[in-house]
């Protein structure tokens, strides 16, 4: 059943099908809660969950259900890591000095390191890199959204997304080489 | 923490009857203030204390109507089917508003009938924008093979 159906169904009031789609989501918002935070937040995602349930019903492009979930679950990140650390949190929403137009487009391909590292190593460099990295890495190939998407969620153009994934993908490559792994 | 874990956590705002309480609630609020009021404005020469205690009555009937619509609006928003009966609710209790009103002040003219009027203008147009908006689900449900 498609996304989109599953969102109509719950607008409805379909409470059996509110069921299916936090079945087919939760996975996914609490990897993208686990990875941005760095550990396990119930909370966080509870309040993603949470937040889903009041904005469902006023959900006007139900086609476009995941880039608003992941919306809403950044946007609980974003609280978090604000009480957190707030002096030192790291901004994720404001565009970098660096992006922006006249940014060469990168190739896109997997990085090489992808296929020969391990789950833990992965996810070790993966904690290491910049939030703004991190978050794209996340969403763009684990989570397997369209740069639209990427965009829309971030806030941010989608030229901003690429050169965003082009240096995540860089450091990404760096952090494993520097751990021993071969690029 | 499993998707079950997540649907246990969120069984009391998923509830539809909770939703409709808060509807019946704040309904019933805005209506038991209503006839009061008019019976206030509509009766000459009350004593001081009668119109403390309408005052207060309103004061109590309009806090519950404050609750339900925060709950249906910000708790407990209320999805197309829940919309439908809220929606005959309100014109449920838009009658009983009319008939109370009969009651109440009869042989009044005036202010009092626009009230009554404008009342049942906004409880048609609600239920009608709910059976508008849960018509053009069912289709797009349909169109998408559900």
């Amino acid at each position: 059943m498609s996304d989109e159906l599953l969102v109509v169904r719950c607008q409805l009031g379909e409470r059996d099908a509110f069921a299916e789609l936090v079945r087919e989501w939760h996975g996914a918002v609490e990897r993208y809660v686990t990875r941005m935070l760095g550990r396990g937040d119930d909370d966080v995602v509870q309040e993603v969950w949470l937040a889903v349930v009041k904005g469902l019903p006023r959900l006007r492009e139900p086609e476009r259900f995941a880039p608003w979930l992941f919306t809403i679950a950044r946007r609980a990140v974003m609280n978090r890591l604000r009480e957190a650390y707030a002096p030192t949190a790291e901004p994720l929403d404001q565009p970098q000095p660096t992006s922006g137009r006249g940014i060469s487009t990168p190739v896109w391909e997997p990085p090489a390191s992808e296929a020969v590292v391990d789950r833990e190593a992965m996810a070790g460099a993966l904690a290491a890199l910049p939030a703004r990295e991190r978050e794209v890495l996340l969403l763009f190939y684990l989570e397997d959204l369209p740069l639209d998407a990427c965009a829309q969620i971030c806030g941010v153009p989608v030229g901003t997304i690429k050169s965003r994934l082009h240096r995540a993908r860089r450091l990404l490559r760096e952090e494993l080489t520097r751990e021993g792994y071969e690029a | 923490m499993t998707p079950e874990d997540v649907l246990g956590r969120l069984d009391a705002r998923l509830s539809p009857g909770r939703r409709i309480a808060y509807v019946v609630v704040a309904l019933a609020g805005l209506v038991g203030s209503a006839l009061i009021g008019l019976l206030w404005a509509t009766e000459p020469a009350l004593p001081t204390r009668t119109g403390v205690a309408f005052a207060v009555l309103i004061a109590i009937g309009l806090s519950w109507t404050v609750v339900g619509t925060w709950a249906v609006t910000r708790r407990t928003p209320l999805f197309a089917r829940d919309r439908v009966v809220a929606g005959w609710l309100g014109l449920a209790a838009w009658a009983v508003f009319a008939g109370g009103a009969l009651i109440v002040a009869p042989g009044v003219r005036g202010w009092p009938f626009v009230v009554v009027g404008a009342l049942g203008v906004a409880a048609v147009v609600a239920l009608v924008s709910a059976l508008r908006t849960r018509s053009a689900l069912l289709r797009r449900k349909a169109e998408l093979g559900g």
